[in-house]
């Protein structure tokens, strides 16, 4: 699913992907805040991590993304996070293609970052359970853009690629709907112990 | 902060490269995620596909396409993700999975190794040879039987093996995984090391734009 290999997609899609992902890479190292560093860096390795582990699903597998999380707490800064864990993922185990890599970033990334960045002011404001609401809509909406974003670019690359839309509900959606739990467990427990993270300077670029 | 996502000329050429290794994919470009294992069973191609951390992708299409490309044979997997196809000549085939999103693999099985049993005559002569009185003919028929059992019972020995070696090779690997977090820390050191240098330099509190 996320991890396309290598050979798989066309090369105009190739340089699309890269030329959006590079774009992305640039705004947001040119917003980051040096106070967000550690952060970013922090959750560059649970998404490293936490996308390792597959759990095979009807005839495919995936894993979790927490792309929407990502994005709530770090706004455009999920981008170069989400950018370093694929790097090392496609280097480390070949996860993905390295030709892939823009197109990868920009299917997963992407889609977190920018509702992160829209559901940002919401969430600083309201209560925490309705946060936790908010966060979890965020989380799946996210998995369902990543899983439109990789069709996209399957589809537009040859139709023979074309995904099954019955096989991308079949693993998409219970994605979506764990991810949803766990980003609005997340996001709740942190507006209790640490509200502040989710009013993090990086995120007042785009208000 | 790294160049990977490289110049279009670079990526032209990484995908240039890619597609070449791709075509003998039995380089380090054939995706780790979804993993093909061949193997061959008396001139009959086997072996299954399965995902890295668990998995195999069961009634999905398998291509087989011949050394110039042209498909031969498109079946699917069984419900443990085996495939299993028997081809009229013994000649080098590439086998491709795909799971219908995103998921694809490819692995090539060369002639050599189809080759050999389907070319020997019924066993039968073997035990009537058994006295030194063998006529050249005999011993041609001999050698390839010979050869034919070998290469089945190597196949045989070998295939426990090879399935392990697959298994191992794309197996996560802690060390790696922990190398993966040094990088991220290293990153970060990196980036704070630059940003306490750029405020270092311009004397008062940092941030770019």
């Amino acid at each position: 699913m996320a991890h396309i290999p290598d050979g798989v997609l066309s090369l105009p899609v190739l340089l699309g992907g890269g030329v959006l992902a590079v774009g992305g890479l640039a705004l947001a190292l040119s917003r980051l805040d040096e106070r967000d560093i550690p952060k970013t860096a922090i959750l560059a390795a649970v998404f490293f991590v936490t996308s390792l582990v597959s759990v095979p699903i009807g005839p495919s597998s995936v894993h979790l993304l927490l792309s929407g999380l990502i994005g709530i707490v770090l706004g455009l800064a999920a981008i170069p996070a989400i950018f370093v864990g694929l790097l090392l993922q496609a280097v480390l185990f070949g996860f993905g293609g390295l030709t892939a890599l823009g197109v990868d970033v920009v299917d997963i990334a992407f889609p977190g970052t920018i509702l992160g960045l829209l559901a940002a002011p919401l969430l600083a404001r309201t209560s925490s359970l309705a946060a936790a609401l908010l966060a979890g809509a965020v989380a799946a909406a996210s998995v369902v853009g990543t899983a439109g974003c990789v069709t996209l670019a399957l589809a537009l690359s040859s139709p023979d690629y074309l995904p099954s839309l019955r096989l991308v509900a079949l693993t998409y959606l219970p994605l979506a709907a764990v991810e949803a739990v766990v980003t609005g467990f997340v996001v709740a427990y942190l507006k209790q112990v640490k509200p502040e993270i989710l009013a993090a300077p990086s995120r007042e670029v785009l208000g | 902060m790294i160049g990977a996502a490289g110049s279009p000329l670079r990526r032209l050429f990484a995908a240039a490269l890619a597609a070449g290794l791709l075509v003998d994919a039995t380089g380090p470009a054939a995706a780790h995620r979804l993993k093909l294992f061949l193997a061959t069973d008396a001139g009959e191609i086997t072996g299954h596909a399965f995902f890295v951390g668990g998995g195999r992708p069961d009634g999905v299409e398998f291509i087989v396409a011949d050394a110039a490309g042209r498909v031969v044979h498109r079946g699917r997997t069984d419900d443990h993700g085996a495939l299993r196809w028997r081809p009229e000549v013994a000649a080098d085939y590439a086998v491709a999975v795909d799971t219908g999103d995103g998921h694809r693999v490819t692995a090539t099985i060369v002639a050599d190794r189809l080759a050999g049993p389907a070319a020997v005559a019924p066993p039968t002569p073997a035990s009537d040879t058994a006295p030194a009185t063998t006529s050249p003919i005999d011993r041609d028929a001999l050698a390839r039987l010979v050869e034919a059992h070998v290469d089945a019972a190597l196949e045989r020995r070998l295939r426990p093996l090879m399935e392990a070696y697959d298994q191992a090779e794309s197996r996560l690997r802690f060390n790696d995984v922990m190398g993966g977090i040094g990088m991220i820390v290293g990153l970060a050191g990196a980036a704070a090391w630059a940003a306490s240098r750029r405020r270092g330099r311009e004397d008062g509190r940092g941030g770019t734009s």
